[in-house]
């Protein structure tokens, strides 16, 4: 069940441009939190900005203090916020919410695709598939520029294959994630089956859903959305799904996401 | 707590007696009436914010609250409109949800049942697109095992009339209010109205002609945000209702005039987020006062107001909260005056 916790910042340590991990103790939260679920931050004290945020929870750390990392980057008024929240403020956190990823059934090469800071969905996953004794997963990072990739000593500590992107070719494959994806989907011989889990901007889920899709690749897709609520409440965070003869359906990203199946959301 | 609010009016003041022996802590009534229906305090959650009640049972204990309204039920369940749905505003925010909700009778069937004892007022919003359907919806709920009373949303657009809101037409409203009225006779029925509405208090006398016990208000006001870098609405419905504290001075004058105007029982909201905010509503005259947009971004802020009002009520040496309702003090022998500047 979740609970709401004033949080207090253990750590709030800067990442390179624009992007921060902030560490909070919320013992009731890292007990049940999955991979792929989320939390609804409140940054600020006042009414600017004046609802919560929401942010993934990138890792729960082990010990039993029980606390969570976020990674987030800056972005408007609320990520500014936050960021100014020093060590010791508490910082009001509800969570655990959403439903969390399906881990990729045994035998099955997990690729994780992540664009820009969609990647803090995945350390927490990581830790999840290591600790299912799961395939390791083969990582697919795209960016702006080279300095916008972040939190890449998590992945190679863990000897997590990486395959890197930048829009400018700073580093890595020039280009998009796509560019990467799209060779791998199309080799005859791709080797044990796989599960694609992506996360990132709308423009990128939607390319890597067609690929998946196009490929009979399984594919879980981590949406965002703008969320008032983030518990199921204000009917405000859904997104298109498969029609039926009525019309559109509508689902909750904060509720019934935000881990979708590719097959169940139109993007 | 911050202190806005002046201390109660010296007259209603309460000498506080110590029972003989050691003084006692008093008490303070937090019961408030309004016209048929009593609740047990005066902090409701509104429509809309709340879902169908049980999404909040993981935050707070519903006996904790005076009442809550469910998101409006229409005859027939309804998916609402493509996102993006809201957006946040200075101090406030946009919702174009287009009323989605479950339908009366999954309502019924589903809904209402696992809030059977929950211990507090449950509200019933009632929308239509016809009068037909808000006499149909109405009807379906008047007598259901459980439900404390009706609340009929004039906001939504009359198809029939090109679109434009049930509620800012007083024939209109008088004929629908009327209807519902006839087609629910067992339960205290509750008039919301809109305040995208010249004087709102020509639609509240409407309301009352029309057999409303009780005047809620205020809805959400219409506006609009823009996206700069794609020259587009931000919401896919291009309007949408503005809420949240941004909108508490405007509802706050509204509540304070149909209050003055009307002489129906009121339950004000409109961005209320503190104990004192609810207090200044009360003063302005409402009997009780619903919280919104409050409940997305503090889950537990309503049962909060309870606590914090019962406090300052302590604190002001009032008795019974319901002693604050009206008891605003206005500059003697000045007319109201409309104009600003
Ligand atoms: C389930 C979920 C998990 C998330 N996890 C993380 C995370 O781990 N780390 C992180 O940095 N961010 C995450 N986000 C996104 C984060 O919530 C937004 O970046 C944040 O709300 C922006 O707030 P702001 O006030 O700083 O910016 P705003 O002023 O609200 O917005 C600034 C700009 O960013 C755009 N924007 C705002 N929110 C979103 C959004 N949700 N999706 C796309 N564009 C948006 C706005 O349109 C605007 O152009 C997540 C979102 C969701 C729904
Ligand atoms: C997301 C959202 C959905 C709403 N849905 C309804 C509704 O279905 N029926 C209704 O009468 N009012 C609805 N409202 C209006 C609220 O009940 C309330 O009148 C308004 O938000 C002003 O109060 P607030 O500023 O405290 O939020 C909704 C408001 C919001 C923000
Ligand atoms: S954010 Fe309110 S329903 Fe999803």
């Amino acid at each position: 069940m979740p609970s709401d916790i004033a949080a207090p910042v253990i750590r709030h340590d800067v990442l390179g441009r624009d992007h921060f991990l902030l560490t909070l103790e919320c013992p009731a939260i890292a007990r049940e939190a999955r991979a792929g679920q989320f939390v609804m931050l409140r940054a600020g004290r006042g009414f600017q900005p004046l609802l919560r945020r929401p942010m993934s929870i990138c890792r729960v750390l082990p010990g039993r203090r029980g606390r969570i990392q976020i990674l987030y980057k800056i972005v408007g008024e609320g990520t500014r916020c936050l960021s100014q929240q020093p060590v010791g403020a508490t910082v009001p956190t509800l969570g655990p919410l959403g439903n969390g990823f399906r881990l990729a059934p045994d035998g099955t090469r997990p690729i994780l695709v992540a664009g820009g800071i969609g990647i803090a969905i995945f350390p927490f996953l990581v830790e999840a598939l290591r600790a299912a004794r799961r395939a390791t997963p083969l990582l697919i990072y795209g960016a702006r520029a080279n300095r916008d990739l972040v939190a890449l000593d998590f992945f190679r500590a863990r000897d997590v294959p990486m395959r890197l992107a930048t829009e400018d070719g700073s580093r890595g494959t020039k280009g998009f994630v796509t560019r990467i994806l799209e060779p791998l989907l199309a080799r005859k011989d791709r080797g044990p089956r796989m599960e694609i889990f992506a996360c990132g901007p709308t423009p990128m889920l939607k390319a890597v859903r067609e690929r998946a899709l196009g490929a009979g690749v399984p594919c879980q897709l981590a949406l965002e959305s703008q969320m008032p609520c983030g518990i199921g409440v204000c009917l405000g965070c859904v997104v298109g799904c498969p029609p039926d003869e009525r019309g559109p359906i509508f689902r909750r990203v904060c509720a019934e996401g935000p881990v979708f199946g590719a097959e169940e959301v139109v993007l | 707590m911050r202190r806005r609010a002046d201390r109660a009016p010296r007259g209603t003041v309460p000498r506080v007696r110590a029972a003989a022996g050691r003084p006692r802590k008093r008490g303070v009534d937090l019961s408030v009436d309004l016209g048929p229906l009593r609740l047990k305090n005066p902090i409701v959650a509104a429509s809309g914010t709340f879902g169908y009640g049980t999404d909040f049972l993981p935050y707070l204990d519903l006996r904790d609250l005076g009442g809550f309204v469910t998101k409006g039920l229409s005859l027939l369940p309804r998916r609402g409109n493509a996102p993006p749905r809201t957006c946040e505003t200075p101090s406030g925010m946009l919702n174009a949800i287009g009323l989605a909700n479950v339908g009366v009778e999954a309502f019924l069937s589903e809904k209402l049942p696992a809030l059977r004892d929950c211990g507090t007022a449950i509200i019933a919003n009632v929308f239509g697109e016809t009068q037909e359907e808000y006499v149909a919806v109405a009807r379906r709920l008047n007598g259901a095992p459980g439900l404390a009373a009706l609340e009929l949303n004039l906001s939504c657009p009359n198809t029939e009339k090109g679109g434009l809101a049930f509620g800012v037409s007083p024939p209109v409203v008088r004929q629908v209010v009327a209807a519902v009225r006839r087609a629910a006779p067992d339960l205290p029925l509750i008039v919301k109205l809109t305040p995208n509405i010249t004087d709102v208090a020509v639609a509240g006398s409407a309301a009352r002609e029309g057999g409303a016990d009780v005047l809620s208000l205020v809805n959400t006001f219409l506006g609009m945000a823009i996206d700069l870098e794609t020259r587009r609405p931000v919401l896919d419905n291009v309007v949408g209702g503005l809420s949240g504290p941004a909108i508490k001075p405007l509802a706050l004058y509204m509540v304070h005039r149909v209050y003055r105007e009307v002489g129906l029982p009121v339950l004000g909201m409109g961005g209320i987020s503190c104990a004192e905010d609810a207090l200044e509503f009360m003063l302005a005259g409402s009997a009780a006062v619903q919280v919104g947009t409050l409940n997305f971004f503090d889950p537990t802020g309503s049962v909060r107001l309870v606590r914090e009002i019962e406090a300052w009520c302590r604190s002001a040496g009032v008795r019974a909260v319901r002693d604050l309702t009206g008891t605003l003090r206005l500059p003697a022998g000045r007319p109201p005056a409309p104009c600003s500047g």
